[in-house]
């Protein structure tokens, strides 16, 4: 036992002596090939955009790009912080450009356009090479979209020591295609209220910003506590519903945030939850909700059964969706509190009057809702409960969404649906910071303890399915509730964890086809941690820095 | 039990029925008495400083205090912010001005000098009455000091709607002084280095819960980076901080202490001895034992391994020499030599202090009470008081001075053991008050790995100073500190982490109890924090929502039972 321990210790420690190839990457390549070479960026350095008709989102990633290339100005996490490659740097070729061009035959569309086609029809992939010998680096994708991610990963490699931006890992061959077509970041704005600037800043961290390649904004804008959303047709909702008039988005802050998320290669996947977690709704509509029971205060759920109830929520939905580029459109569905309505007059007058159990009612509602959503052209997705129980009619695009345990999966799966994976105890990334509600000085988070970064990075996506079940796996997301969150923790709280899903779902192994593994991706984590500090993200530490210059000395049993 | 349930609510009900009057202070003062009179700040109003050759520190302050009035605009925590209150502005009175005195025969001394003083002769409390007729309101306190803690409380009475910053709780009187002398806020520097921008900014935030933590507990070293800068050891520093731009200069450290004392806030540093001392090794190879040693789990708590070879008579004078050299820099009468964790294992095969343990003839903890009577020894003859660890005094029974302060930290259990041997006491038991736990295993290669629970600011409300003290112990209790050990903390998190939740032990050890002489309650407590809260955020501290905004307007609305 213990001589075994150190047969692996001695493997890690071997493995840091080489400089470490993977170090700068994540999510790690498909597939990677790297030398021991090292190559400068010229003072000229340019990227040569080989594009009739580039758009001018892709000429925007570009500028971005450079922007990053020359003010990253990230030294290498090794003691010294790169004062040991000068000599190499003495004699180093350096690299002048990266040629960018689609394959032939590739469209030529707007990164936005490509960022919000229907999951599966994404193009993503992309090739990446950069000799060693100075001659130009090409990156080579089917639609812009693999391109933008491309950029991302080119801006990755680079280090800084005093005034040279470098890598010491010439020649770089990478081809690199995602392992699952969603990758999401959640967040909840309605429990506290973020200002545009910070979803921007999160979403910057999404994609531009740190290249980890998640794809989907899942935005969680409303709940029982406020209703931040301007929404045309029904503007009383945020009037009467959101904190005060300062902390509302209007429709054309949510027309920016989309266009900012897809010119990143972002989809926003809106939710309104319903007909649970909307008793903010009642400040308009007093008699829609009932107010009674729930699982965190206000209670408060629609009268779900009642047909104007149902029209409304429609309409509701019909009014937020239509004006939203994105396939996909959540109506929520989760915690269902039947106690609610349970002495509810006008929800039992309607059942008796229809005959009809409050399930069936439920099911009636979730039709003409999803309907309606349908007919605009979007896929619903929902929680779980919907369908393990409910068991509601749901058209067979459903996606479903996995919160409560990772191991309903496979019963949802087990029932044809697809599903996102968000289980919160990997994914939750609000667990941990005790009880939020009063009067309970030793209470614990219901979903305690905290969720580190290698917690969620051991999560399975595939675990317990059979094999024929893999498909329906669309990827996944990690996802802040804001209880005890705001723009004043949001960067702490979310970075660098929600990295963990994003290779998790865009790689899925490493490159030698070996399972991931916490103790391999933690100096790459690093990496990405310090990168983002760099460009202004607060991301938190993830260990002493003694440790994140010395790869492996901060291992348990190192 | 469900009726008796029920019979705790209604109180709680009944008491948010009424403007609350307690709602903006914290920590709650001594005796409080509000009235229900609507009161404006006049658009003239000023600070007359009716205390002759007053300090340019206090001066300083006023004009601080003016600031926050002018910019606080923190509205009311109720649905609407303000809005209903708009009605009773119209026929409401205006403060014109609020005079602050020293009493009679007082000594005028600036607020840097009385915050430095001794604990237990420093002169914290004051007076405040704010009249409900217009009339000038009055400060009074007996040091200037006194007079700083009550312009906190001043600023924390206003709200602001639409352009009026009032109070709806004219008249006010006050009358306040702290339960403990010893009120601190603990950051370890080392882990990871916080610029000093950011200790500022943490130093403004203490000054703001009524400036009622008095004592910055600065851990500034540790084994893994040394960022201070000593002027006889240079290279401690330029071998063991992170970088060069990771450094506290020495002027750093002087204008830290400075701008802590100029907001009544002592700066107790702490050189952790003869453990967490790692680091020493690259610059001063041979006083460091097991450095690096692997597995380093069995040399030491964290890693790297590395500890100072105390037996040794050149590192107990080497490390005299080092803590004379940092403490004479400083005015604080406190020094902590740290003491904890120090790891047996690391010298069962250290060669040079096997040699010396068989030559001398002495234990390891005879080695151990030899090094550390050197180390106090030349402490005590700056003029400075020792602080320590518990296992100073429970695990290794090292002799110490009467006056050596012990700081509990393994488990709130450990108090008694010491008092019951004599020593005065900080409280900052881990179980309750350290910030950095909850956030899970920060070493690598354990994902599965645990940090202990999250202690969340009303687990830590209900910590009991006195919990299984007898009466005439109690006075041994000089105070305590919530702490951050920074092995998962830096600038990125440093506000959302720390507060409000260090708010917590502020009110424990300077109220002690509910003005009405009740003990202090986590229900009552959290729509005053939520005001804490909010006005950190106004004041531009990332402290984080304790709740969804939509409970922190309706105090006790999401109270568990409610």
């Amino acid at each position: 036992m213990a001589f075994s321990r150190y047969l692996i210790i001695l493997a890690l420690v071997t493995g840091c002596i080489l400089p470490s190839g993977v170090q700068a990457l994540w999510p790690i390549p498909t597939t990677l090939e790297t030398g021991m070479t090292t190559l400068k960026i010229s003072p000229t350095f340019y990227f040569d955009v080989q594009i009739e008709g580039a758009p001018s989102d892709l000429h925007d990633a570009v500028t971005q790009s450079q922007y990053y290339l020359e003010n990253d100005k990230l030294g290498r996490l090794v003691v010294g912080r790169g004062a040991n490659d000068t000599t190499a740097l003495a004699n180093a070729r350096t690299l002048s450009k990266l040629t960018l061009s689609l394959a032939s035959g590739a469209a030529v569309e707007p990164i936005s356009s490509e960022a919000i086609k229907p999951l599966g029809t994404r193009s993503e992939e992309y090739a990446l090479i950069i000799p060693a010998d100075g001659s130009a680096a090409t990156l080579i994708a089917n639609s812009t979209l693999g391109l933008y991610r491309g950029l991302t990963t080119f801006n990755q490699l680079f280090y800084y020591y005093r005034g040279v931006t470098y890598t010491l890992l010439a020649p770089i061959s990478i081809k690199d295609t995602p392992a699952y077509p969603f990758r999401g970041l959640g967040l909840d704005t309605s429990r506290n209220y973020y200002p545009v600037s910070d979803i921007l800043r999160t979403l910057d961290c999404d994609e531009l910003g740190e290249a980890i390649q998640i794809n989907t904004f899942h935005w969680h804008i409303t709940d029982s506590q406020s209703f931040p959303l301007e929404v045309a047709q029904y503007p009383e909702l945020a009037i009467n519903g959101a904190y005060s008039p300062q902390e509302v988005y209007t429709a054309s802050d949510v027309q920016y945030i989309v266009e900012y998320a897809a010119a990143r290669g972002i989809d926003v996947m809106m939710e309104i939850d319903t007909p649970g977690h909307t008793a903010i709704i009642a400040a308009t509509y007093p008699e829609y909700p009932v107010a009674d029971f729930a699982n965190e205060p206000p209670a408060g759920q629609l009268r779900f059964a009642l047909p104007e109830v149902m029209n409304f929520t429609a309409s509701l939905l019909t009014s937020v969706a239509k004006v939203l580029p994105s396939h996909y459109f959540s109506t929520g569905g989760d915690e269902l509190n039947t106690n609610c309505y349970a002495n509810d007059y006008l929800t039992e007058q309607q059942l008796n009057r229809t005959g009809m159990t409050l399930n069936g009612a439920l099911d009636a509602f979730t039709q003409t809702t999803h309907g309606a959503l349908i007919a605009q052209g979007k896929t619903p997705v929902v929680w779980e409960e919907m369908v393990l129980d409910w068991n509601i009619t749901l058209s067979n695009e459903t996606i479903v969404m996995i919160w409560i345990s990772s191991a309903d999966a496979a019963a949802v799966a087990g029932r044809g649906f697809r599903i996102i994976q968000a289980p919160s105890n990997y994914f939750y990334l609000d667990c941990g910071a005790g009880e939020w509600l009063g009067d309970d000085p030793t209470g614990n988070s219901w979903c305690d303890p905290f969720k580190t970064w290698s917690e969620a990075y051991t999560f399975d996506p595939l675990a317990n399915l059979t094999e024929a079940q893999y498909e329906l796996v669309l990827g996944g997301e990690q996802i802040l509730w804001s209880e005890q969150s705001g723009p004043q923790n949001v960067d702490s709280i979310v970075w660098p964890r929600a990295a963990s899903s994003a290779e998790i779902f865009w790689s899925g192994k490493q490159p030698t086809g070996a399972a991931l593994n916490v103790t391999e991706a933690l100096p790459r984590l690093h990496d990405v941690r310090y990168r983002m500090v760099q460009r202004g993200i607060n991301a938190i530490p993830l260990q002493p820095q003694w440790c994140a210059l010395r790869p492996d000395a901060c291992d348990i049993y190192a």
